[in-house]
């Protein structure tokens, strides 16, 4: 079952491209890929990229070189999108937030400029395969982009946290799935690019990306597609009557 | 494999973070608002007292320069947990002030904007304050470190009285003691 061309293997390729194009027509409908504007160009462009990976794998015409060139086309417009996906996160999550957006900004450029450093010496140490150039290429490259995902988004997560911002459900839902994604493939791929693992370990390393990939789709479309419950707009209780006291102690503090 | 070893690790410590801080989300989500009773009172005096230059001035002449050093760092540790207190209150007001600006009410909404503006910019000054009251410990020379904070209290102070008002002007409110 855990085999390359098994119908599971089939169906974990295909699947979530399908489901991502899907996605994208439901935020079409509702209206809502200006707003999620970088997400739905990622999901189409994401979803066409595995699709027509998938048949240059079952065309026979299609040398395994011309697939790994594909491959490698792929990877860089998914990146690109990737960061400039994440990029909409943190303006969606921070923008409205006047007080911390510059701070926010100066230190997610701050931690790009390392995770670009560390990628780079990480790249630097992976063993080479002179033989296969390509192949390992593209394994440095992954692990590359999915280095410097994580970081981001893991500094995203922290930051938002920290200052106790609520993301909204959407882009809650967005940048979950692609940190789940993004941790998980960081994994396989380092394993993938510094370790000699025969071909049939190394399609369980497959298996574990495309199950996460399908899982996180799926989240996807619960948070964009599910609305979330509605919180009562309960008025503020504040258990303690002070006010005179306060108003009085404030307002010495002040006129100070 | 040394390398991939620390990527795993790394990638898998990312991946526990960011799901516990997503859980932790998605429960404060559920749990609805009402983080005002997790507000600490703050005695503001007697922090505007440690903040201060003139005091730290009038000890130094005071005091034999060991006694001041002893006495500087006893303040400086006060101030340092006045000032997570004030930051863990206005992650509270954040939250507290998120809540608000779903409402239907304009004049609450943007008295609900203008409390969580002042309340994550005290956040922000508390994190910056709490690394120069460290560094005023290791370096006693270093010193008020906590005046931004002081001032940026007093405003959130002002936020906060003004959205609880808005919502409710019959409730009571206390984010500093007397």
């Amino acid at each position: 079952m855990l085999q390359a061309h098994s119908l599971l293997w089939q169906y974990l390729w295909l699947a979530p491209s399908i489901l991502l194009l899907v996605l994208a027509c439901c935020l079409w409908r509702k209206s809502l890929q200006r707003q999620y504007a970088f997400f739905f160009a990622f999901a189409i462009a994401s979803a066409l990229e595995q699709l027509t990976l998938y048949a240059c794998d079952l065309i026979p015409s299609v040398t395994a070189e011309m697939w790994w060139k594909v491959y490698w086309a792929g990877l860089l417009v998914e990146g690109i999108l990737k960061f400039a996906l994440i990029a909409e996160i943190f303006a969606q999550a921070f923008d409205a937030y006047a007080s911390i957006v510059k701070l926010g900004t100066r230190l997610i450029r701050g931690v790009g400029v390392i995770l670009i450093l560390a990628s780079a010496i990480a790249a630097a140490f992976a063993p080479q395969d002179s033989q296969f150039g390509i192949v390992s290429g593209a394994h440095l490259l992954q692990q590359t982009i999915y280095l410097i995902e994580c970081g981001l988004l893991l500094f995203i997560f922290v930051f938002s946290s920290y200052f106790s911002i609520q993301l909204n459900r959407p882009v809650f839902g967005i940048a979950v799935g692609l940190a789940m994604s993004g941790c998980v493939h960081l994994a396989t791929w380092a394993v993938a690019a510094n370790s000699s693992l025969p071909p049939e370990r190394r399609i369980i390393l497959d298996f574990v990306n495309m199950a996460t990939y399908h899982a996180v789709v799926l989240i996807w479309f619960y948070y964009l597609l599910v609305p979330g419950k509605v919180t009562a707009k309960s008025i503020v209780s504040v258990p303690e009557h002070s006010l005179e006291v306060w108003n009085q102690e404030l307002e010495r503090l002040l006129q100070q | 494999m040394t390398l991939a070893i620390v990527l795993v690790i790394l990638a898998v410590v990312s991946l526990v973070v960011i799901l516990r801080l997503a859980v932790s989300r998605s429960l404060q989500i559920s749990a609805g608002p009402g983080p005002a009773g997790q507000i600490q009172p703050l005695d503001v005096a007697a922090f505007r007292n440690l903040a201060s230059p003139d005091e730290d001035t009038f000890l130094r002449r005071r005091l034999p320069s060991a006694e001041f050093r002893r006495v500087r760092r006893e303040r400086l540790r006060a101030m340092s947990a006045y000032v997570q207190v004030a930051g863990r209150n206005a992650a509270v007001l954040v939250r507290l002030g998120q809540t608000a600006l779903r409402s239907d009410n304009t004049i609450t909404s943007e008295a609900a904007h203008q409390l969580v503006d002042q309340a994550l910019l005290l956040r922000r000054n508390c994190a910056f304050a709490l690394i120069r009251i460290h560094l005023a410990l290791a370096l006693p020379l270093v010193n008020d470190a906590a005046a931004p904070i002081l001032r940026g209290y007093e405003q959130l102070s002002g936020c906060a009285l003004l959205l609880t008002r808005l919502q409710n002007p019959a409730a009571p409110v206390r984010i500093s003691a007397n």
